[in-house]
């Protein structure tokens, strides 16, 4: 059996990020992840990353702006380390050779973006993430570290003690079923996008680390928290960056208004995620959208800036809305696109589940509670990245490697060869997914209602039981992507689940979590983590609590949220 | 926009027992408008029609670089490319993997051949400051149109030169190359340009421009391998057949305005390379095709000195604005 200190599954920023603190601490580490690095969801990433390297910016300053953000859920001394943690951690990635626009004089260009009190936001042109992720790629290769491309992890595999042993990997190229066993594993496989129909994510965002976690006994904290992007584009949810706004976009609605005067006298469209989304939402309900959408409004800043500031994007509204960003408004709407929530760790990214570490999006944290700002989730991947790296390379050194049970291959190998032999009760993944991803908008979207959340836990039962009816086309063993998506089907049915519990259980409106029947934020009761564990016997997600770690200053008092 | 009828023609690829790729043609049709993109299409027929349809594919925004495919017989990325704008007069678009590459099911190639090629430049920067640097504003407007490269491999894929030899390093890779050599925070630069001088490196380039027309994120790879040639030049680097090429070259049309074509081959490759190349100068002279060995100047070879004058005046943009951050 194949055997390494550190496996990392998962290499987007974060999961990269973390090998190279690995690597660099002289253990042995692996990446296993089910697509090319560089075909990470990280690359998406347009608008930048936030980080107080201005002198007259403050690092207190930004994790103010962040605490509040969130809503005031999010783990004060992650926030902290974070944002303390973030200037060095941009100037790393400069000296690494990621080509960070500049201002005249020669340092890093900020621009500003939501929710934040300073232009501190780092970018390069409208590809921030995608430079990142090359850059990150470019020192991967360079300390040749060992990558299992296009294989996926199909279980996490604990011993009788409850600890972590390694994992089962799957490679999608050949069909081989195969054991890695590590005295740790870290998850970085990223957020869960296709539980919502419309989404701005990749069709790789399955969230399968946060599936995995869950079934191996980790809980997941908060996953009733969904940011919805107010500016995916109306047809494809396809991302618009918010940079689009920080130049100084406008949103607009049928009639021409500026509507955000309405909702945000102060900051305008640069008011957090979860103020313009609702503001968008609402001025479609009423009637003021056309065809279910909004529109962002470039004309005014030029030919010149849209094409030297946001090129990637006037390319994406012509190539996917047919729109020309310079002559007209792009139609958005708001589109499912980050999750705060995730498997539950300390500030180093550890989770409760011994040998178990989570960093990025696929980790709760938790720095960005009930609501990201802008910015901040290229920041989490490259800090926590980093952080949690060096200190899974230090928990190895006193881990010897745990007993793996050859049982656990051939389970994996069973299921999967259930899933391929299974005759045709007329039940197609793809529908299935359909279904389940549009009761996830239609019942857990901007706005939610008692009625729409329970209706969505009533649907739960006939999908998991539909799930065991599907049947797959391709009977190969290799290259087989009906099979691998089925499997994230899977992943994805869990997570819908412990996303709409959540929300049901929590009864009152708070960040992205919107509630029509209880519209105030309510921190007597309220100001807690949700925990969402799988109970195998009854065979459905259970939910618990904990409290927020404070630090107890003043500043992050909880107050009335205004933008 | 009203829905149009059109037909899929895919090229489906399985391995066979023995290790080989059965090839097959196979037509899906469907209802869709003209800027349907061929993504959104090939996941309609996977998901309605035939699930082992197998494609990678994963951003649906032409960043992660995975579903470059050939499209209309010119590779393209599915999830930006218009079926209105590929298919044929009676609606047909025809679908097949990349070329110059192995495939291994359907539309999915084998990426590790051409991710080596990208490996063999050293992708990375080498003895970089260890302080953090202030650049001038204008330090990345060499590279920035490489940067934008997302790996996908169209440009490989369409490669003139990859189809007759195998061995050729491939744009993207040279691209990747020059993302280094024009960085003010590169120390490594004269070692890359020797490296590049190699064969089958940047002196292999056809300049067909193939790869700037088949970029779907605009890197013009043939502009860099350019660059990278002129650069090597100024370094001294003028070594092998092609720099030897460029130069004669260089130096007919400056001198007379013409090429003399009889005498580049002994300039370019020498008298032992002329005698090996004299069976197809014995069919060109049969063909009448072998020009006249007697040098001849051109009418406006005054003009021509003016445009030399210019030139030299405002040479090429080939070498960063920004002042060195690490001095070679």
């Amino acid at each position: 059996m194949q055997s390494h200190d550190l496996i990392i599954v998962g290499a987007g920023l974060a999961g990269m990020r973390a090998a190279l603190e690995g690597v660099k601490a002289g253990i042995d580490v692996a990446i296993v992840t089910k697509i090319h690095p560089l075909r990470s969801h990280s690359c998406a990433a347009q608008g930048g990353i936030n980080a107080a390297i201005n002198p007259q910016d403050s690092r207190d300053s930004h994790a103010f702006d962040t605490v509040k953000g969130a809503d005031y859920i999010g783990d004060e001394d992650a926030i902290e380390l974070m944002c303390h943690e973030a200037p060095e951690a941009i100037l790393e990635m400069d000296r690494m050779g990621t080509p960070f626009s500049r201002i005249e004089g020669g340092l890093i260009a900020q621009r500003a973006f939501g929710g934040a009190s300073f232009n501190r936001t780092c970018y390069a042109a409208d590809r921030t993430g995608q430079v990142l992720l090359h850059t990150l790629w470019e020192q991967l290769v360079k300390a040749q570290v060992k990558v299992y491309e296009e294989c996926s992890v199909m279980r996490l595999v604990t011993d009788r003690e409850q600890a972590i042993a390694g994992v089962v990997a799957y490679d999608i190229k050949t069909g081989a079923v195969f054991a890695l066993r590590a005295k740790a594993v870290l998850m970085a496989t990223g957020g869960y996008g296709r539980v919502f129909l419309s989404n701005t994510n990749a069709t790789t965002n399955t969230g399968d680390g946060m599936a995995l976690a869950l079934r191996a006994g980790a809980p997941l904290a908060d996953m009733e928290f969904v940011q919805f992007h107010p500016t995916g584009l109306r047809t494809s949810g396809v991302l618009v960056t918010e940079g689009a706004r920080g130049e100084g976009g406008y949103l607009i609605n049928a009639l021409g208004e500026r509507f955000m005067s309405r909702y945000a006298p102060n900051k305008l469209e640069l008011a957090s995620r979860d103020v313009v989304s609702r503001a968008e939402q609402t001025e479609i309900i009423e009637g003021r959208g056309i065809n279910g959408a909004v529109f962002l409004d470039l004309r005014h800043l030029g030919a010149d800036k849209i094409l030297e500031r946001l090129p990637q994007i006037r390319q994406l509204s012509l190539d996917l809305e047919g729109v020309d960003a310079i002559h007209a408004p792009i139609p958005i709407r708001p589109t499912a696109h980050y999750s705060m929530g995730g498997i539950r760790t300390d500030k180093y990214g550890a989770s409760p589940l011994h040998g178990l570490f989570a960093a990025g999006e696929a980790a709760c944290v938790s720095v960005h509670g009930a609501n990201r700002l802008g910015g901040n989730s290229l920041l989490d991947t490259i800090v926590f990245g980093r952080i949690t790296g060096s200190h899974c390379a230090r928990f190895v050194k006193g881990e010897k490697l745990r007993d793996f049970a050859a049982s656990e291959v051939a389970a994996v190998k069973g299921n999967l060869d259930t899933l391929k032999s299974r005759p045709d009760q007329g039940v197609r993944p793809i529908a299935l997914h359909h279904r389940m991803a549009a009761a996830m908008n239609l019942h857990c979207g901007v706005f939610r209602t008692v009625e729409g959340m329970r209706e969505g836990v009533s649907e739960l039962p006939g999908l998991r039981e539909d799930y065991q009816k599907i049947h797959l086309d391709d009977h190969a063993d290799d290259f087989n992507i009906d099979l691998l998506r089925a499997v994230e089907l899977g992943h994805l049915i869990d997570l819908a689940e412990c996303i709409v519990r959540g929300a049901l259980a929590r009864e009152e409106s708070r960040g992205a979590h919107s509630r029509i029947d209880f519209p105030e934020r309510d921190d007597a009761v309220w100001r807690k983590h949700t925990l969402s564990h799988w109970d195998g016997a009854k065979g459905e997600v259970i939910l618990s609590h904990e409290p927020v770690r404070t630090l107890g200053r003043a500043e992050y008092a909880p107050k009335v949220r205004t933008y | 926009m009203s829905a149009k009828h059109y037909t899929f023609r895919i090229q489906r690829n399985r391995k066979g027992p023995d290790g080989r790729i059965a090839s097959r043609w196979v037509d899906y049709p469907v209802s869709a408008t003209e800027t349907t993109t061929i993504l959104t299409l090939l996941e309609e027929i996977k998901g309605d029609q035939d699930g082992s349809l197998t494609f990678r594919q994963s951003c649906r925004s032409a960043i992660c670089g995975s579903c470059a495919m050939k499209i209309g017989g010119r590779t393209r990325l599915a999830c930006k490319t218009h079926v209105g704008s590929v298919a044929n007069a009676d609606g047909v678009v025809v679908v097949a993997p990349q070329a110059n590459q192995p495939v291994l099911k359907d539309l999915a190639i084998d990426i590790g051949p051409f991710f080596e090629r990208i490996h063999k430049i050293q992708p990375h920067l080498e003895d970089g400051p260890d302080t953090d640097a202030v650049l001038e504003q204008s330090a990345y407007d060499q590279v920035n149109h490489v940067t934008q490269c997302i790996m996908c491999g169209s440009c490989y894929s369409d490669c003139v030169m990859a189809e007759v030899t195998p061995e050729f390093i491939g744009p993207a890779a040279l691209a990747k190359a020059f993302r280094f050599v024009s960085d003010p925070r590169e120390g490594q630069k004269r070692r890359r340009l020797e490296q590049l001088s190699h064969p089958h490196m940047m002196w292999s380039c056809a300049r067909c421009a193939m790869c700037v027309e088949s970029c779907p994120k605009d890197v013009k790879p043939m502009e860099a391998i350019v660059k990278l040639r002129t650069r090597g030049l100024a370094k001294g680097l003028d070594a092998g057949p092609g720099p030897k090429h460029a130069l004669a070259f260089h130096q007919d049309i400056q001198q007379t305005g013409n090429l003399n074509e009889f005498t580049l081959m002994m300039r370019t490759v020498g008298i032992l390379g002329t005698l090996e190349e004299l069976g197809t100068a014995f069919h060109l002279m049969k063909k009448w095709k072998i020009p006249s060995p007697l040098p001849h100047k051109s009418a406006g070879l005054a003009e021509l000195a003016k445009i030399y004058e210019i030139l030299e005046e405002h040479p090429l943009d080939v070498e960063t604005k920004a002042k060195e951050v690490v001095p070679e």
